[in-house]
């Protein structure tokens, strides 16, 4: 059963707002109706104990604590007595002239109960429960009888999918409350985090930077934490994938950026298709990937994205050994799969171009340009 | 003149200017008394912090220009955040560097800044590059106001985006040190000018002049 959720306060508050109007109609058709009856006498204590629960269910369903199965149980049970009470004072030839039992309409208060506080499935069971002693009391079976039975499950179905529903939106509502919440804790954090942690891992990179051995080492260190944390606190925030929807190309390829890789972009977003950004940023990857396998620690890269009307250009430059032209054509003709594959064949399948220029001891640069499709 | 609200690193930067030569007139935590200052301390090179606790770097900046004119100010920052460096950049700061830059780049920057030279990195390059774009695809102004790049500046520019230095861009297009040096400050400035046209054109029309 699901934990109670704010939308449901209203509708067990309905509940009580019905049970009490459908209590008035009850006294009204039993004053009106009493002269009847088998045993007229009885009616009166009976009517009694439909008032006390209609008072008692009022208050004990107010408490979220209590619509758990012992009350849900006792109310319908208390209900069925009511109801199965009119078989002995109604009488059954009073009940075969269509004179109604003693619960009336109030015999469906219970009902909607279970489907507030189970759903469907509890609404249906207790529709069903309460529709067979409405029949069974009243013993005669036409049009009539079984409609209101059908009407009440009818009733019962509604709520409990109504019900699902409110709690499926509750949940959503939470969830974006939460979400927003760590949102606005993430921006908090990142305005600490660069009021100070960051500044500080900066002076000691610096201050540090000159000196030899382990000093120099933990400056260094200091210095790559520093870069790592700058692109955490100010990275953009990333949208959620999907395939047709546009992402800011920049939520993918700034996490790249290091102490030893520069991204150059422009300030706004770069809009382009979900699936165009991370073909790119695959490619960029792959880039930055072969650099770090194929020269020295600490080679730098520069990373620039270039927003064109017509296209997207993303350059990778690296200050590295820098590859034979030869080697690279040779690699390819063998068929290893290396750099240019990975990268052509990705640019490739979104009708872009690759630039490869390189020059032993010169770096390597890899220019990728993809048009903007339509 | 050295403006950071960080006290360490307020005081690092002043040890390492006064250790390499500089005379430091003047250290503050704060913008608005920054601006106060500089008319009296008279500065030729501001080391900013762009972000400080009470007014923006634009507003610091402004007010610093205002006072003195011929102000020459070195932008530094933690954190790369895109847009507010172009928009120091457009109010008249004449170079950028981030805080995570080496001790030997920084008194560089610090020295050509005070030679009146402009300190590009290549992140700012990017961004000084997108604004140009974003400008020529925005329905221009009435006027055909809206500044353009040479290809000599555009190409130029993206090789300081690439990384390159400006011997090595030189040396790629046959030019000399000094002339690449103008081509990056004219990409600079026709920014902030336009930016002041921008600026007055939005006073005229608010009837604010």
């Amino acid at each position: 059963m699901a934990e109670t959720s704010g939308l449901q306060t209203p509708l067990w508050r309905a509940i009580a707002v019905y049970r009490i109007a459908a209590l008035v109609y009850v006294a009204i058709l039993v004053v009106r109706n009493v002269g009847a009856y088998e045993r007229p006498v009885l009616a009166w204590p009976v009517l009694a104990v439909t008032a006390g629960w209609t008072v008692f269910t009022t208050y004990a369903y107010a408490d979220p604590a209590r619509r758990r199965p012992p009350l849900l149980v006792a109310d319908l049970l208390v209900t069925m007595a009511v109801m199965a009470s009119s078989a002995y004072i109604v009488g059954a030839e009073a009940l075969k002239d269509g004179k109604p039992t003693l619960a009336v309409a109030w015999h469906v208060a219970p009902v909607i109960a279970w489907a507030v506080a189970g759903g469907r499935r509890w609404g249906i069971a207790a529709a069903v429960a309460m529709g067979a002693t409405d029949l069974v009391v009243r013993n005669h079976y036409d049009q009539a009888a079984y409609t209101g039975t059908v009407l009440m499950l009818l009733a019962a179905l509604a709520v409990g999918y109504l019900v699902g529903i409110a709690e499926v939106s509750q949940k959503r509502l939470e969830r974006a409350i939460q979400m927003e919440a760590a949102t606005r804790e993430r921006e908090r954090l990142a305005r600490d985090i660069h009021d100070s942690v960051l500044q500080v891992l900066a002076l000691v990179k610096r201050r540090g930077a000159g000196l030899d051995g382990e000093a120099g080492e933990l400056a260094r260190l200091a210095g790559e934490q520093e870069a790592a944390l700058r692109t955490l606190v100010t990275g953009r925030s990333a949208e959620p994938v999907d395939a047709n929807a546009e992402v800011d190309l920049m939520t993918l390829l700034d996490p790249y950026a290091s102490a030893t890789v520069s991204v150059a972009a422009p300030a706004g977003a770069v809009r382009l298709p979900a699936r165009t950004a991370t073909e790119i940023a695959a490619a960029v990857a792959a880039a930055l990937d072969n650099v770090s396998r194929h020269c020295d620690p600490g080679t730098k890269v520069w990373v620039l994205v270039e927003d064109e009307p017509g296209s997207v250009t993303v350059s990778v430059r690296d200050d590295g050994c820098g590859i034979d032209p030869e080697r690279l054509s040779q690699a390819e003709g063998q068929g290893r799969l290396g750099v240019a594959q990975s990268i052509r064949g990705r640019i490739a399948d979104l009708d872009g171009t690759v630039t490869i220029t390189s020059a032993p001891g010169e770096g390597t640069e890899v220019e990728l340009s993809v048009p903007r499709p339509g | 003149m050295v403006v950071d609200d960080h006290p360490m690193w307020r005081d690092g930067v002043a040890r390492d200017l006064a250790a390499a030569g500089y005379e430091v007139v003047a250290t503050t935590g704060e913008g608005r008394q920054a601006v106060r200052i500089a008319g009296a301390a008279r500065p030729d090179v501001v080391v900013l912090d762009l972000q400080l606790p009470d007014i923006s770097g634009v507003e610091v900046i402004t007010g610093l220009l205002e006072a003195l004119p011929s102000v020459r100010v070195l932008m530094l920052s933690a954190s790369g955040e895109q847009q507010s460096v172009l928009d120091a950049v457009k109010a008249g700061a004449s170079g950028y560097l981030l805080k995570s830059a080496g001790q030997a780049e920084f008194l560089d920057a610090v020295g050509r800044t005070a030679a009146g030279d402009t300190v590009f990195t290549p992140g700012l390059a990017g961004l000084v590059l997108g604004e140009f774009r974003r400008l020529a695809v925005e329905p221009a102004g009435d006027d055909g106001m809206t500044p353009k790049l040479t290809e000599r500046e555009t190409e130029v520019l993206r090789l300081v985006a690439k990384g390159l230095s400006y011997r090595q861009i030189a040396e790629r297009l046959v030019l000399s040190h000094r002339t690449v040096q103008n081509h990056v400050q004219n990409t600079l400035g026709k920014l902030q000018l336009h930016n002041r046209v921008e600026l007055t054109r939005y006073a005229i029309e608010k009837g604010l002049d």
